[in-house]
C-alpha cells in the first residue's frame, strides 16, 4: 500500500497588518489628549462649581427663609390680629334659611 | 582601614535613614497623615433639616429656620484688624438693649485669644450673615446651623413640645409630637470630601467621598388649625373670665379618634421655653389625674344601662335622703332629693344617690370591668410623648364606700384624654378608639398612613343611643340649660370635683368640667373642657359647661352645621 501525502507549500501566517497597529496607537493617544484636556478644562471649573454650589445653598437658604415668612404671616393669630385692624369681627349672629 | 571608616560611615548613615524613616512611619505616622490629607482634602458638612410638622390642611406648625455660627481663626488676624473687625462685627450683631461698644469689647477679647477657632455668636441671620460677608473681613467664617421655627408662637405648645438640647448640645425633641416622634422628625446630617488644588477650590476630576444627609420626616396631623385656634381663644378667655388657676381642653373626632384639637393654659412659647417654668411643659390633658365628678356618672350609668340591671325609668328607692354607707353620708350636690327618681332624672339632676343606687344594682365586679373597658388604668396610647396615667385600685381592696363614690365619679382618678375617649365610646355606638394626633408620616421616598385604630367594642349601639340621649336631656334640662346654643342637639354632662386636700375634700377647691359631643345624633365631635379651682364659681354648669357651649356654637358654624330644633 502505497501513502500517498500531499505536499502543499506550506502558507506564510498572517500576520496583524501594521496600520492597525498604528490606528489602536493613535486612538488611545487621541483618547489620552482628551483626557488631559478634559482634565484641565474640569480643573478649571473648580472654582465655578465652588461658586455654584454656594449659589445654590444661599437660594436653598433663602427659601426656607421665605417658606417661614410665609407661614408666619398666614399663622391664624397673625390673620386674627390684621383683620381685627382692618374692622373684622366674628359673627355674632346667623340667620338659617330653611 | 580607609575602607573600613568608609564602610562605617554608609552603615551609620543607612541605620540613620532607617531611624528617621521609622520614627515618621510608626510614631509620626498618624499626624503627619492627617496633615497630609488637612492639605489634599477638604470637608464639607452637608446639613439636614428636622423634619417639619403640619395641620391638617397642610399650613406649618413647626419647621426649620436656618441660621449661623459665626466663628474666627485669631491667628489668621493682625492685631490692627481684630479692633477693626470687633467694632465692624458689633455694628451689624448689636441688637436691642445691647451696646455697641460693649458688644466690640467682648468680642476684640474672643479675638485676642491664642486659638485656632472661636466662636464668636451663633443663631445669626441671613441677613446678617449677608452683611458681614460683604465687608470681606479675614479669618471670619461661617457654619450653617438650624433652629426650631413655630410660626403659630405659643399656639399648640402641649401638643408640640419643644427642641432643647441634650447632654452633649445635640438637638433634641422634648415633651409632645417633638419627643414623641424624635426618630421620626430627627435630622442625619451627612458629609462630603473632595480634593482640593492650592487655592483650597475642589478638584472636579479629583476623589469625591460622600456620606448622604437624611432629612427628617414630615408628620401631617390630625389637629384642624381653625378648631385650635377657636379652641384656644374661648379657654383663654374663659380662663381669665371664671378666674381659674389652669384649664384644658381637648376635641377629638368620636370615629376616628383623631385629635381635632388640644390646648393647656398656662402654656409656653416653643421657641423660647427656656423662659418658662418647667412645670409649664407637661400636657395636664395626658399627663394630669383629676377626679372626673359627675361627668362620670354617664360611664357607669351606661354599663348598668348594657348590663340591663337599670332601665331609662327605673326608680331609686333609695333617693328620698342622704345614703348611709360605711358610717358616711352621701347627698346630693344641692342637698335636694327627689323620691323614686328615674334614671334618666338621675342624670339630668346629677343625683348622687341615685348613682350610688346605679353602682349597688351594677355591682362591683361589673362596675370595675367596665371601668377598665373604658380605658381606665391603662395608657390610652396617644402619640405624645409625655403621657401618664393613674392605676387602678386592685379590686381587691375595693370597699363598699369606694364603690359608692366612684359610681359619681369621686375617689377615682382619671386622665383627661381618657375621659374624653371613653364618652366618645358613647358618642360613637359604642367603640373605643385609640387617640391619635398624627395622620400621616412622609419623606422624600414613602408616605405613612396612620389608620384609625378600633380597641374594642364596650357598649352596644342602642345602649349608647339611650346614654345619648340621657345626655341630650341633661344639656336641654340641667343646671347649664340657659348656656345652650339654641336648635343644637348636643349631648353632655357637667362636672365639680372637689379637690382631695391632705386626706379631705376642700369644699371651694375644685375641678370643673364638661365633657359632650355634637350633633347628638350624628357627632362631629367630642370634647371635655375643665377648668382647675375656678373662682369666679366653683360648678361645672356655670364654668365649663359656657365654655363647651361657645366652642360648639363656633364649630358648628365652622362644619356649616345648622340648628335641628
Amino acid at each position: 500500500m502505497t501513502i500517498i501525502k500531499k505536499f502543499e507549500p506550506e502558507q506564510q501566517k498572517k500576520k496583524f497588518p501594521k496600520n492597525y497597529i498604528a490606528m489602536t496607537v493613535m486612538g488611545l493617544l487621541t483618547l489620552i489628549l482628551i483626557e488631559i484636556w478634559a482634565s484641565n478644562t474640569a480643573v478649571a471649573y473648580g472654582a465655578k462649581f465652588e461658586q455654584l454650589s454656594g449659589a445654590i445653598t444661599n437660594l436653598k437658604t433663602e427659601n426656607q427663609i421665605l417658606e417661614n415668612e410665609i407661614a408666619k404671616s398666614a399663622s391664624l393669630s397673625s390673620v386674627a390680629s390684621k383683620s381685627a385692624e382692618l374692622g373684622f369681627s366674628s359673627d355674632q349672629s346667623i340667620q338659617y334659611i330653611r | 582601614m580607609r575602607i573600613f571608616w568608609i564602610k562605617s560611615f554608609f552603615l551609620l548613615f543607612f541605620i540613620g535613614i532607617a531611624v528617621r524613616l521609622f520614627y515618621w512611619q510608626i510614631f509620626k505616622g498618624e499626624y503627619l497623615q492627617a496633615q497630609a490629607e488637612q492639605q489634599y482634602f477638604t470637608d464639607v458638612k452637608v446639613g439636614a433639616s428636622r423634619g417639619s410638622i403640619f395641620f391638617a390642611d397642610g399650613s406649618v406648625l413647626a419647621s426649620s429656620n436656618p441660621s449661623f455660627v459665626l466663628f474666627a481663626q485669631p491667628k489668621l488676624i493682625t492685631k490692627e484688624q481684630k479692633l477693626t473687625i470687633g467694632y465692624r462685627l458689633a455694628k451689624i450683631l448689636a441688637g436691642d438693649g445691647e451696646e455697641v461698644d460693649s458688644l466690640a469689647k467682648n468680642f476684640i477679647d474672643k479675638l485676642s485669644q491664642d486659638l485656632y477657632w472661636t466662636l464668636l455668636r451663633r443663631q445669626i441671620s441671613f441677613e446678617e450673615k449677608k452683611q458681614i460677608e460683604s465687608l470681606n473681613l479675614a479669618g471670619i467664617g461661617f457654619e450653617q446651623e438650624s433652629s426650631r421655627f413655630y410660626p403659630e408662637g405659643s399656639s399648640s405648645a402641649h401638643l408640640l413640645g419643644f427642641e432643647g438640647l441634650d447632654a452633649k448640645g445635640d438637638a433634641k425633641g422634648y415633651f409632645g409630637l417633638e419627643g414623641y416622634y424624635e426618630g421620626e422628625l430627627k435630622a442625619i446630617s451627612g458629609s462630603l470630601r473632595n480634593e482640593k488644588d492650592a487655592r483650597g477650590l475642589p478638584i472636579l476630576t479629583g476623589n469625591f467621598f460622600t456620606k448622604d444627609a437624611s432629612n427628617g420626616k414630615d408628620l401631617s396631623l390630625n389637629v384642624d388649625r381653625s378648631i385650635q385656634f377657636i379652641v384656644e381663644q374661648a379657654l383663654k378667655k374663659g380662663l381669665e373670665k371664671y378666674g381659674a388657676k389652669a384649664a384644658s381642653a381637648i376635641v377629638m373626632d368620636p370615629k376616628t379618634g383623631g385629635i381635632l384639637a388640644l390646648a393647656a393654659y398656662p402654656n409656653y412659647d416653643p421657641q423660647k421655653y427656656s423662659d418658662f417654668p418647667k412645670e409649664y411643659f407637661r400636657n395636664p390633658v395626658v399627663a394630669d389625674s383629676y377626679e372626673p365628678g359627675s361627668t362620670f356618672k354617664v360611664l357607669v350609668m351606661s354599663a348598668a344601662l348594657n348590663e340591663d340591671v337599670v332601665k331609662p325609668d327605673t326608680q331609686c328607692n333609695i333617693c328620698d335622703g342622704p345614703v348611709q354607707i360605711s358610717g358616711f353620708s352621701i347627698r346630693t350636690w344641692n342637698n335636694q332629693y327627689i323620691p323614686n327618681i328615674n334614671m334618666k332624672d338621675v342624670i339630668i339632676h346629677s343625683d348622687n344617690t341615685g348613682m350610688v343606687f346605679v353602682g349597688q344594682k351594677l355591682g362591683l365586679d361589673k362596675f370595675y370591668d367596665y371601668i377598665k373597658n373604658f380605658g381606665f388604668g391603662e395608657s390610652s396610647d396617644i402619640d405624645l410623648q409625655d403621657e401618664s396615667f393613674p392605676d387602678l385600685r386592685p379590686k381587691k381592696d375595693w370597699r363598699e364606700i369606694d364603690l359608692a363614690t366612684s359610681s359619681f365619679g369621686q375617689g377615682i382618678a382619671v386622665t383627661p384624654i381618657q375621659m374624653v375617649r371613653a364618652v366618645a365610646a358613647i358618642a360613637n355606638g359604642g367603640y373605643l378608639m385609640e387617640p391619635q394626633v398624627v395622620k400621616q408620616i412622609r419623606d422624600d421616598k414613602q408616605t405613612f398612613d396612620i389608620k384609625p385604630k378600633f380597641i374594642r367594642q364596650v357598649l352596644k349601639e342602642g345602649t349608647a343611643k339611650i346614654v345619648t340621649e340621657m345626655m341630650v336631656a341633661a344639656v336641654n334640662e340641667g343646671e347649664a340649660k340657659f348656656y345652650k346654643p339654641k336648635g343644637f342637639k348636643i349631648a353632655g354632662k357637667t362636672g365639680t370635683a372637689q379637690i382631695p386636700v391632705a386626706g379631705h375634700y376642700d369644699p371651694n377647691k375644685t375641678i370643673a368640667s364638661f365633657v359632650g359631643f355634637a350633633p347628638a345624633d350624628n357627632p362631629k365631635f367630642v370634647m371635655l373642657v375643665r377648668f382647675d379651682q375656678p373662682s369666679a364659681s366653683i360648678y361645672g354648669s356655670e364654668t365649663a359647661a359656657p365654655t363647651f357651649f361657645e366652642i360648639a356654637k363656633q364649630l358648628f358654624s365652622y362644619y356649616k352645621i345648622a340648628p335641628t330644633e
